[in-house]
């Protein structure tokens, strides 16, 4: 038979688990049972407390506490919300999250994108090879080719415009930040006198959403840090 | 124990069937034990350009359905004895065979052959999934054309998925008058962008027309292509073979007369 009181201690305190259906005074001589079982484990400790498993009021839980304080060394400085910690819970986990996402982190792959492959990511990703022509590279977060975009890139899918897209080689078909498309120039005619050809300057290039617009720019020191 | 190939490239009308013939007839003239399968089922002709349409008794599907044996399907090339062929049915098409079926047909050849060369249909379904299934290492054959390559890319990306690892790449139909000019893609721009080995470079020739239209490749014979379809099956047995110029070397005289045309 399950125990209707549990005693769980955490970082900031302690938890009391309760069980739901018991009568309250019973519950309370339980718990009062539990705590002069446990006394001398707790002896003067100052501890928060916070309460699961069952809604309790105002009252009750006041109650509870006297109980404790009374027939126990310990000092209940002050009751825990119980969604205070799990909040407390949630909101780390979702910074994190926000720092994937945010690009402080990322993934790595190794290889290149053959066309009709799609690349599908939820943080940020770094691509060790190329794009080819035909592939598809989908990132929640930030994408950099270390190689060349002759492909699709579609950085910030969540809708994030801060996202950028930086190539060694940026020759993209089509470049998607967040909700703004931008497609690469029709072919121009490129005139070739015989013998000379034309010298294609390849430097590394990063695409950025500016007002509303996608701006495919080579890669300062300035830029970076505006990013 | 046979090398299977097979020779494929997603677009159609590149060159599979002629290269199949040519490379295929290359290594029997080297003394090799070769068969030709045609898995193009519906729209065979590999035995057209082989010329040997007017010998076949029984196909490929006749085998995998039990209907023959294989030596009964297996035609004796006209030229060379220690080449065979085995053509493709011309009234199914290509739900008749399985993967699975292709895996034993091959594993049921692979003792009596040195090299089985697959000639791949075009596109990346069920034609396609045939013919690689029994393969060792693929010929991706593209022209130096944007959607060719596009598509050849596809296929390799598709090869890789399917665990055929030996892939190499033959560049078909070259001109160099036109890539001199800037109008098409040159041997390097084509391999930047494939990023596999290249095995052979076979240039546009009219002579290539004549062959298939009289079913007599012409590999080992004098002109470009017969070169370098000679080329790709000396390299196709390890041995290292330097890549033929191409240039087309015109006369004075052709000279010459290209500049009054021009005005």
């Amino acid at each position: 038979m399950p125990k209707p009181v549990v005693l769980k201690s955490n970082k900031y305190g302690i938890n009391l688990i309760l069980d739901n259906h018991m009568d309250f005074e019973e519950l309370l001589k339980c718990i009062m049972e539990r705590f002069k079982e446990a006394e001398s484990f707790f002896k003067n400790a100052k501890m928060a407390i916070s309460f699961e498993g069952r809604n309790l009021t105002q009252e009750e839980e006041f109650r509870i506490v006297e109980t404790i304080t009374d027939n126990t060394n310990i000092n209940i400085i002050c009751i825990l919300d119980n969604d205070a910690l799990k909040e407390e819970l949630i909101r780390q986990k979702i910074e994190h999250f926000e720092e994937e996402q945010a690009g402080k982190t990322g993934e790595f792959y190794k290889g290149t994108l053959r066309s009709g492959q799609v690349l599908d990511c939820e943080s940020s990703i770094i691509i060790l090879g190329d794009i080819n022509p035909g592939a598809k590279v989908i990132s929640k977060g930030n994408i950099v080719v270390l190689g060349a975009l002759k492909g699709n890139a579609y950085a910030g899918a969540n809708g994030n415009e801060q996202a950028f897209v930086a190539a060694l080689q940026m020759d993209p078909i089509q470049v998607k930040i967040g909700d703004v498309i931008g497609r690469s120039a029709d072919k121009v005619q490129s005139t070739k006198k015989r013998g000379r050809k034309q010298q294609i300057l390849i430097e590394p290039q990063v695409a950025i959403v500016k007002d509303g617009n996608i701006y495919i720019e080579p890669i300062t020191k300035g830029l970076l840090n505006n990013i | 124990m046979s090398e299977v190939i097979v020779i494929t490239s997603g677009k159609g009308g590149v060159g599979k069937t002629t290269t199949t013939a040519n490379v295929g007839t290359g290594l029997a003239q080297l003394d090799k034990k070769v068969v030709l399968i045609d898995t193009d089922i519906g729209l065979r002709n590999l035995d057209v350009v082989m010329g040997l349409e007017n010998r076949i008794v029984y196909n490929l599907v006749d085998v995998v359905e039990g209907n023959c044996r294989m030596k009964q399907a297996l035609i004796k090339d006209k030229r060379y004895p220690n080449l065979s062929l085995l053509p493709s049915a011309q009234t199914r098409d290509k739900t008749a065979v399985s993967p699975e079926q292709m895996i034993k047909l091959i594993d049921e050849l692979r003792e009596d052959f040195d090299y089985i060369l697959l000639d791949c249909p075009a596109g990346i379904e069920q034609g396609f999934k045939n013919a690689i299934a029994g393969a060792d290492r693929a010929l991706v054959v593209t022209t130096p054309e944007v959607s060719a390559i596009r598509d050849a890319d596809r296929i390799i990306g598709l090869l890789g998925a399917n665990d055929v690892k030996n892939v190499e790449l033959i560049v078909n139909r070259l001109r160099m008058d036109m890539v001199k000019r800037g109008d098409m893609m040159n041997i390097n721009d084509v391999t930047d962008i494939l990023a596999i080995e290249l095995i052979g470079a076979v240039p546009d020739d009219e002579q290539i027309v004549i062959s298939t239209n009289q079913g007599e490749p012409l590999v080992g014979s004098d002109c470009l292509a017969g070169q370098a379809y000679a080329n790709i099956c000396h390299r196709l047995l390890g041995e290292q073979v330097p890549f033929l110029d191409l240039e087309v070397k015109s006369s004075v005289w052709n000279k010459l007369k290209d500049i009054f045309k021009k005005n």
